[in-house]
């Protein structure tokens, strides 16, 4: 009887500290897998964030690159 | 504890009752951008895309008019803190960026004099205030929490940004990108956090640091900020860039 009460109360704590490892963060992103949340349209994927963001640094940097060297001449 | 829910019930009164107002006239002004695209060919995509965006960067110049930056947006008692307080973001909780703190430093670039990079102890070491104010997300649900940092004005002002420049972007570890207009940013309840409920950001509530700005919806306040620059070019956003509102405030 003691033996699978130890076993149960094992197995609960094993089930526990496995559920929280699960939320745990530092998971890699799945950048196929479709986006959460409410914001996204039904065709987003995680990696289009990424995407966008390396299109939107080729984007900003000549203009901003610009902006600065215009700065430094007034 | 408070559930979401009751919380929301609590205290959703009049915050809620103008958000309503200003999605009313939000919604009036894209009514009028439909009555525009009447005369269109709504199979041209290229053309509809550009239309809706002038009507919308209009609609940020009308809301930047509007903004009063003396106007406080309401502050709350602890108590009213909604337990758990909710994680919302465009991947799953068990895939939130881990940052190493020991290492981190936030990179400073565009209109700023002295773009020296701050590392945490030194972030920490700043004049710090907190705020118990709600987070109003643009998918329909609030939260109310406790944040903690340092005045985001004191900080421009210590590293010497240009505050006549009209935008401030952010760069953050999870790819995640926004801006904001200097108005907003020079609100005195716009924070540089690093505390939540006066604990260090846990990775999930955005470790490092998280720009809070109770005058703006949730997807104008980017977390793990990596880096932030100050520029009159206008850098958009990743939500803004799908077509959500830059402004997105109050």
């Amino acid at each position: 009887m003691k033996t699978l009460q130890i076993v149960a109360v094992a197995a609960i704590l094993a089930a526990g500290t496995w559920a929280r490892a699960a939320d745990a963060p530092g998971k890699p992103m799945k950048m196929d897998e479709p986006m959460h949340g409410e914001m996204k349209k039904k065709s987003m994927k995680k990696g289009d964030v990424r995407k966008a963001a390396e299109k939107k640094e080729r984007d900003m940097k000549p203009r901003m690159d610009r902006e600065q060297a215009g700065g430094a001449k007034k | 504890m408070k559930t979401m829910e009751t919380s929301l019930t609590a205290h959703s009164g009049k915050l809620i009752g103008s958000i309503e107002r200003r999605l009313f006239l939000k919604q009036g002004l894209s009514l009028g951008a439909l009555a525009l695209l009447s005369g269109c060919d709504l199979t041209d995509d290229e053309s509809v895309q550009k239309l809706l965006t002038g009507m919308s960067r209009w609609n940020d110049g009308a809301q930047a008019w509007l903004f009063n930056p003396n106007k406080l947006a309401p502050e709350f008692p602890e108590s009213a803190i909604t337990k758990p307080f909710p994680f919302n973001a465009f991947y799953s909780v068990d895939e939130v960026t881990l940052v190493d703190g020991k290492d981190y430093k936030l990179e400073l670039d565009g209109l700023i004099r002295d773009k020296k990079p701050w590392t945490l102890p030194e972030l920490y070491a700043l004049p710090q205030t907190s705020q118990v104010t709600r987070h109003i997300c643009v998918e329909g649900w609030s939260a109310i929490g406790k944040w903690s940092g340092v005045r985001f004005s004191d900080f421009l002002a210590r590293i010497g940004a240009d505050t006549k420049a009209k935008h401030i972007g952010f760069k953050c570890a999870d790819d995640y990108y926004t801006s904001i207009d200097m108005a907003t940013a020079l609100h005195p309840q716009t924070l540089l956090t690093f505390r939540y409920a006066d604990e260090i950001l846990p990775p999930k509530y955005g470790f490092p640091m998280k720009l809070r700005i109770p005058t703006k919806l949730g997807f104008k306040n980017p977390k793990h900020i990596m880096s932030m620059f100050v520029t009159n070019e206008y850098p958009g956003g990743y939500w803004e860039d799908q077509g959500y509102n830059w402004f997105s405030g109050s």
